[in-house]
């Protein structure tokens, strides 16, 4: 029987008209030589049936075919004769090396286990952190039964992932003085826009460097990009610069002291200031889509202060609303200023 | 001035004036929650639904792993808003409830591609905000979406809508006339299924009927079902696209 289906009666018409001309341009060069920057490619959208194209992430074959079709909605990438899909969000998926900021869910007898984001929750074994106490040693019966000394539930760490097992849980380690307890700062979460993906738009990604000291007014902050998309904001640690004049071989055991504490210093309030600014406008940038990193974030911040000086002298600066609408304004006047 | 529908019946209109065919206004929005995964909301006509996506995780009791060995475990809850229908809500679950929870579950566990996330939860997390008819195609088109965002691979849209067969007309199997999208008058009279097909493909992944009707009218209505399958893919995918252009 024939049967023709009526579009609702709503302004759907256009978006459809728009979403066929990708299509043909998708099918019309079956190799798909350049990524094209506008249309993005949904799951079940066949990518090519050219069988010289391997498939990648992201894609998948159907039984005795050899077309690759999409599965995730996302940009397609190319690597010689790769063909991935990078979706547009997804949860952040471990990597080794990737330095990561976790939260403590669980202790067990041996290992800690860490919410880092990922499909899995990642153990931190007793013999993968600093041991206090002076020189590496090796942990004893004590220290298993003092546990929760080091790390209990809640408590928020800055670690690196140190291998993946079979079905891709993550082990960490904390064994350099740059990884540990994380205290003195406030911790955001941006869901979704981790896992530092190739050219992903959006969110964090893998940088030369993760963690950074940005000048502020106020006094030095710490920032910890987390790859996982949780990231951590602190005041700038003193002791650990002043004691860098200490003897390099007193320098484990004088950290150490402070190393698991719990306790919070006392915060300037101009500093707790610059820490909540400088969170709301990662979020903000999250928000327009922009990538996260040292650089974007220390221009971003200083044309936040800049913005905000001048609302205060003229008493009323043309924005939008809230931390998406600063950033806005201060990414178009970036992008004017060169 | 109340909207005079008596022509309608000469027009061969329905209760609310669209033709046979014709689907509801269908909106959608993806990513509504910024906390969530992946999350949508989506309009069937006056049928309101928002999804939230959490996963994939690990589950809630730790200790206890996902589903089978080697794949992801889907769970769905659903959740009616007190003020979703015409009665107030009492009770918290029903069979009825906890059915549509099932068909959502072996649906989504086999679309997805479970096999990448092993001993890990996707929990699907459905509240009705306002019920008019086609309520589990809505939750499906609605988890659709929200699974998208989420980023969890799947093989295509699975995508859903109703068909009624209307018995205005003699039982004959010529001249029974099939219905698209039903709205909840509409449902209470007429014997209708829920159709629910993989993208452009005619592929039927789920299928679900509670009313008695002839077999011979059966494949006429999911031939109309199928269509406006097709149809319900078309407006998605717009959205999903449309969505992508923020990225780029």
């Amino acid at each position: 029987m024939p049967v023709s289906i009526l579009p609702p009666s709503a302004p759907i018409a256009a978006q459809h008209l728009k979403r066929e001309d990708s299509d043909e341009e998708m099918s019309d060069d079956d190799l798909p030589t350049s990524t094209s920057k506008s249309s993005i490619v949904t799951p079940g959208e066949t990518i090519t049936s050219d069988p010289q194209w391997m498939r990648g992430h992201g894609t998948y074959v159907p039984a005795d075919t050899s077309t690759i079709i999409s599965t995730v909605a996302g940009h397609l990438h190319k690597t010689n004769k790769l063909l991935s899909v990078q979706p547009l969000r997804a949860r952040y998926n471990p990597e080794i090396g990737d330095l990561v900021v976790g939260r403590i869910v669980s202790v067990q007898t041996k290992k800690w286990t860490v919410d880092i984001a990922a499909p899995m929750l990642a153990s931190l074994p007793l013999s993968a952190i600093n041991l206090p106490g002076g020189i590496l040693r090796r942990r004893t019966a004590v220290d298993e039964l003092n546990i929760r000394t080091f790390f209990s539930e809640g408590d928020l760490l800055v670690a690196e992932v140190q291998s993946l097992h079979q079905d891709n849980t993550a082990s960490l380690h904390t064994r350099s003085l740059k990884y540990g307890k994380l205290r003195n700062g406030l911790f955001t979460s941006l869901s979704g826009a981790g896992g530092g993906i190739l050219s992903r738009r959006g969110g964090v990604v893998r940088s030369k460097r993760q963690t950074f000291t940005l000048n502020t007014a106020a006094g030095e902050i710490d920032v910890i990009l987390g790859v996982n998309g949780y990231i951590f904001i602190s005041a700038h640690s003193k002791t650990a610069q002043e004691q860098k004049d200490v003897s390099i071989t007193r320098l484990e055991e004088s950290v150490s002291e402070t190393l698991y504490s719990s306790q919070n210093d006392e915060i300037q309030p101009g500093v707790l200031r610059e820490i909540t600014r400088v969170s709301t406008l990662i979020k903000g940038l999250v928000a327009c889509g922009s990538r996260v990193d040292e650089d974007m974030i220390a221009r971003v911040y200083e044309g936040a202060v800049e913005l905000e000086a001048e609302e205060r002298s003229l008493g009323g600066v043309e924005r939008g609303v809230g931390a998406k609408g600063v950033v806005e304004t201060v990414l178009a006047r970036l992008e004017m200023g060169g | 001035m109340p909207l005079d529908t008596s022509t309608y019946s000469l027009a061969l209109l329905r209760l609310d004036g669209r033709r046979w065919n014709e689907l509801r206004r269908l909106h959608a929005q993806i990513s509504t929650q910024a906390a969530a995964d992946g999350s949508s909301y989506l309009e069937m006509g006056n049928t309101k639904v928002l999804c939230n996506v959490t996963g994939p995780a690990e589950g809630r009791q730790s200790g206890q792993r996902g589903g089978k060995d080697s794949e992801a475990k889907v769970e769905v809850e659903i959740g009616f808003a007190g003020f979703s229908g015409v009665e107030r809500r009492r009770r918290k679950s029903d069979k009825r409830t906890s059915e549509m929870q099932h068909c959502l579950e072996t649906a989504y566990s086999s679309l997805l591609l479970t096999h990448l996330y092993p001993h890990s939860t996707i929990t699907l997390n459905v509240h009705i905000l306002s019920q008019d008819g086609s309520l589990l195609a809505a939750c499906l088109n609605a988890a659709t979406l929200a699974l998208i965002d989420a980023g969890v691979p799947m093989t295509d849209y699975l995508v859903a809508c109703t068909a009624a067969s209307s018995s205005t007309s003699d039982s004959s199997s010529e001249s029974s006339d099939p219905l698209l999208d039903l709205n909840s008058l509409e449902e209470q009279e007429l014997p209708f299924l829920t159709v629910g097909t993989l993208g452009r493909s005619e592929r039927v992944s789920v299928l679900m009927m509670e009313s008695r009707v002839r077999m011979e009218r059966v494949e006429g209505m999911l031939a109309v079902g199928i269509e406006g399958c097709k149809r319900v893919r078309e407006i998605l995918d717009g959205v999903v696209k449309g969505y992508g252009k923020r990225f780029s």
